[in-house]
């Protein structure tokens, strides 16, 4: 949890509190950003971009909760932008080798992990044909672990909307797996 | 709706396991302080002049709302020129006959055929003159007019005595002449 007081000394222009806020903040603004994108340097990207404006906004927040929710919405915001760019230069997504490795690793049982480029390859193959809505809101709901409530905050859209773009995104991946694994 | 696909949930888990890890906040945090270093700095900056000055076209529903208005001011264009395309169409179709006003003087024209068939000492053969339907009607009116003007002049005659044996003497001499010539 980020206190308070490091958000308020950062209010003052202190660049070496800013710097810890940074390294506090960074971790799961990546996180986010690197599950929606599938891409670790364009979640570099989002992480940096994120920071500035936080730094430039910095006086609006109040309290340590608000602060975290809105960084959450600052990088899918961020993110949905990268994602229209993308969808007017669609990349070629090879999936043969990805679905082998997915196969591999399940079959090493609950406690495998994967690294970066392959959780990358995964997410890829995995959340190709879901829109930007539903995949913001499987990200944040079942790999993030956040409540309806959280999601609807973050993202701006009601929560009988997120149940929806949950429910369309879980069918979608699901169908998935069954095909090709 | 929760999924009781079996794979689902592996894959599920597979990828909440594979948490991503930044490699190291220090790179995002030099990069962080540069840029909010640059943006601090004070002078004219292009790229956020234009982001200001068109970074509304970016927004979902502006775009969406030019992009009809463009297709309906095309369409209006479209119809438009239809329009005038077929209004040419008709307008070339009908026949433009110019009306010419007819100087010719009928009265004249009969006098000049008269006195020409009256030099030619009755020599043409009758087929040689023409005259149209409205010429003989014209002429048989001037007939009808000439007879009208002279039965007043024969009632006149016809009632005085002295002046019919005048012009009867008046009549044979000149038959006289005739045959004398």
């Amino acid at each position: 949890m980020i206190d308070i007081r490091l958000i308020e000394e950062c209010r003052s222009g202190n660049f070496n509190n800013f710097r810890r806020l940074v390294e506090l903040t960074s971790p799961f603004a990546y996180s986010v950003a690197f599950r929606m994108l599938g891409d670790e340097d364009q979640a570099k990207d989002i992480v940096q971009e994120t920071m500035v404006t936080i730094w430039q906004k910095l006086k609006k927040i109040k309290t340590a909760e608000v602060y975290k929710t809105w960084i959450y919405r600052i990088v899918v915001n961020k993110c949905y932008d990268e994602m229209r760019k993308k969808k007017r230069n669609p990349e070629f997504v090879t999936d043969d080798h990805s679905w082998e490795l997915i196969s591999n690793k399940i079959s090493e049982g609950p406690s495998a992990t994967l690294e970066n480029t392959e959780t990358s390859k995964i997410i890829r193959i995995l959340t190709e044909k879901l829109s930007t809505k539903q995949k913001a809101v499987f990200v944040l709901s079942d790999l993030e672990g956040m409540s309806n409530d959280e999601v609807s905050e973050i993202t701006g859209i009601s929560k009988s909307a997120v149940k929806a773009n949950l429910y369309h995104a879980r069918k979608s991946i699901s169908e998935k797996v069954e095909k090709y694994l | 709706m929760e999924p009781h696909n079996e794979k689902y949930k592996k894959v599920l888990n597979l990828l909440r396991n594979s948490k991503p890890v930044l490699d190291s906040t220090e790179d995002i945090e030099i990069e962080v302080i540069k840029r909010i270093k640059e943006n601090d700095r004070p002078g004219f900056n292009l790229l956020n002049a234009i982001d200001f000055l068109f970074g509304w076209v970016y927004i979902g529903w502006v775009r969406r709302t030019l992009i009809t208005a463009s297709i309906a001011l095309v369409l209006v264009f479209v119809f438009q020129q239809g329009v005038i395309l077929k209004r040419i169409e008709i307008l070339s179709k009908q026949t433009i006959v110019p009306v010419m006003e007819n100087v010719t003087t009928p009265t004249a024209e009969i006098e000049k055929l008269l006195v020409t068939y009256k030099n030619s000492g009755r020599r043409f053969p009758s087929k040689t003159i023409t005259i149209s339907e409205r010429e003989m009607k014209e002429l048989l009116e001037s007939v009808k007019e000439l007879q009208l003007k002279y039965k007043d002049l024969e009632d006149i005659i016809e009632g005085d005595p002295d002046i019919k044996r005048l012009i009867e003497k008046k009549l044979n001499e000149n038959n006289h002449a005739k045959i004398n010539l």
